[in-house]
């Protein structure tokens, strides 16, 4: 019976992990589009209003829950749950470091994938659920948007899949260091088995997998729902978009779900690109820089690393880039980054058989 | 009892009572979301008969792709349409009901009929597999299994599949493409 327990506390370590990072993550927002439209940014509470969020998050804890008179009640209050938790589940497969994983599944990859697409229902379901134009509107362009950026971003998936040879995720991120099994290669050519670091990662061991990750970078920002791919929530056309009528606990939970989705498209990114929980450092000759830097506490602080700078390139180009039309975002997705991402999976394939 | 027969049986409930609140209830958006239940609970008895891809695939498949469809259509036909639908009668005994329940209670009576005659506990091909050790443990990996199932014994039925999707594809391209911009 303990090994319940244990799930429990895995749970909610991670849902407070979640909360955690959600705070500091707007909280980071806010100071870096301040720095980038040269503001100032939350000042005055606490210092450098580090606590601006904490307080804003006791404001959203204490308001009404307000419910439109012509909502559908059901679906209006368990649209937010829904979101989130669909996000809050892809977190269960992801590994922190080595022999570190909430669940060991060897699908791991694909359930993450199949888990964060229960979020579009969610949003379907507080576009209808509020019963307003807005929120309709951006609820059917958020589904529309997220169905068309899961085609490029499943194939970038796919051909990283086809080098490492497997769904689990543990395993994916144990190829891509000294811990590897297998002989790992650089470019293809030069065994790196040894030396591990920064060189035994997935885009150096296959270099096509640079561009299968900037699709599946450019994709995951639209899946969730970040600018430049923000139509869904255009605060200039449709007021907030699917979450317009949500006040309270309630819009807590969907920013919840959005900070939380950025953090896990950025991790799955990370996990199968950019060497998941192995140190960029390689073993060179004696100074064994790689073996120093891997083990449970190393991991766990390589992943944050990569992960908090992948999320912060997500908030650098919100701030920076201007929204896309939806003509230009879908010609974006089925002329440009699809047909790239088959070339990508074709090549995956070419290099499998013929250079590994 | 075991938890995973505890799971089984709640996660039967949930299938048989979501799968009946979605026939039964009037309002249609609704009875789609409730539809969703129905898959996911649906998904979780594939897990527990050791078919994790299917049940992830069924998540994929119906979950994010069929029932966003399906919204999709509801949302663009509007409330009036769905207004009407609502309004329909929906006595459960009535005559127009008789062919559908004549169907069910055919359909019924086979289904009792085929679990009373299986006797699923002494199969003969389940006792052949058991003896030659062709089995597939809880710890091992299914995918595998089923790409190599794939790629060899099922081949042509597997290409059949890909060809029609093609030719589903082709189909939807040419009807969406405006008249008279032949190139």
């Amino acid at each position: 019976m303990n090994f319940y327990i244990t799930y429990f506390i895995i749970a909610a370590g991670l849902f407070a992990f979640v909360g955690i990072f959600t705070l500091f993550g707007v909280y980071a927002e806010r100071k870096i589009s301040a720095f980038i439209q040269n503001r100032l940014g939350p000042t005055e509470t606490g210092k450098f209003g580090s606590l601006q969020t904490l307080a804003d998050i006791v404001k959203l804890l204490q308001k009404e829950l307000i419910i439109p008179a012509a909502a559908d009640k059901v679906l209006f209050m368990m649209a937010p749950g829904i979101i989130f938790i669909a996000v809050y589940l892809g977190f269960a497969a992801l590994p922190w470091a080595p022999g570190l994983v909430p669940s060991h599944i060897n699908i791991g990859l694909y359930y993450v994938f199949a888990i964060i697409s229960i979020e579009t229902l969610g949003i379907l379901m507080a576009g209808w659920g509020s019963n307003n134009k807005y929120s309709i509107l951006g609820a059917m362009r958020s589904a529309a948007q997220i169905i068309s950026y899961e085609i490029p971003a499943g194939f970038a998936i796919i051909s990283a899949v086809m080098i490492a040879q497997t769904l689990n995720l543990q395993d994916i991120a144990m190829q891509q260091g000294i811990l590897s099994a297998e002989k790992t290669k650089f470019l293809g050519l030069w065994d790196v088995s040894a030396t591990g670091g920064i060189l035994a990662w997935n885009v150096f061991q296959a270099p096509h997998l640079l561009i299968a990750f900037v699709i599946y970078f450019i994709a995951s920002l639209a899946e969730s729902n970040r600018a430049p791919f923000d139509i869904p929530e255009a605060e200039s056309e449709l007021v907030a978009g699917f979450h317009t009528e949500f006040t309270g606990p309630q819009f807590a939970l969907v920013f919840l779900a959005e900070y939380s989705m950025m953090f896990l498209v950025s991790m799955v990114g990370v996990v199968l690109f950019l060497g998941a929980w192995n140190t960029p450092l390689p073993n060179i000759g004696s100074v064994t820089l790689a073996t120093w830097t891997t083990g449970t506490i190393w991991g766990i602080i390589w992943m944050l690393i990569k992960t908090l700078l992948l999320v912060g390139v997500q908030m650098w180009i919100r701030w920076t880039l201007p929204r896309l039309r939806v003509d230009q975002l879908m010609n974006l997705c089925w002329k440009v980054l699809t047909p790239l991402a088959f070339a990508c999976m074709l090549i995956s394939g070419v290099w499998r058989l013929w250079v590994m | 009892m075991s938890i995973v027969q505890v799971l089984f049986y709640f996660m039967g409930l949930i299938t048989l009572a979501s799968a009946l609140t979605v026939a039964i209830s009037k309002n249609l958006v609704r009875s789609i979301f409730m539809f969703f239940i129905t898959l996911f609970a649906l998904a979780v008895l594939y897990v527990l008969a050791l078919a994790d891809f299917v049940a992830v695939t069924q998540i994929v498949i119906y979950v994010g792709g069929i029932l966003v469809l399906i919204l999709f259509a509801f949302m663009l036909s509007g409330k009036e349409a769905l207004a009407a639908a609502q309004l329909q009668s929906n006595r459960f005994i009535s005559l127009s009901n008789l062919p559908a329940l004549l169907l069910a209670l055919l359909f019924l009576v086979v289904m009792i009929n085929v679990i009373f005659k299986a006797d699923v506990s002494n199969l003969q091909w389940i006792k052949e597999a058991n003896g030659v050790k062709n089995v597939i443990g809880s710890n091992e990996s299914m995918i595998n299994n089923i790409g190599i199932n794939l790629m060899t014994r099922y081949l042509l039925p597997f290409e059949a599949i890909s060809v029609l999707l093609m030719v589903a594809l082709v189909g939807a391209a040419h009807l969406s493409r405006r008249e008279g911009t032949r190139i």
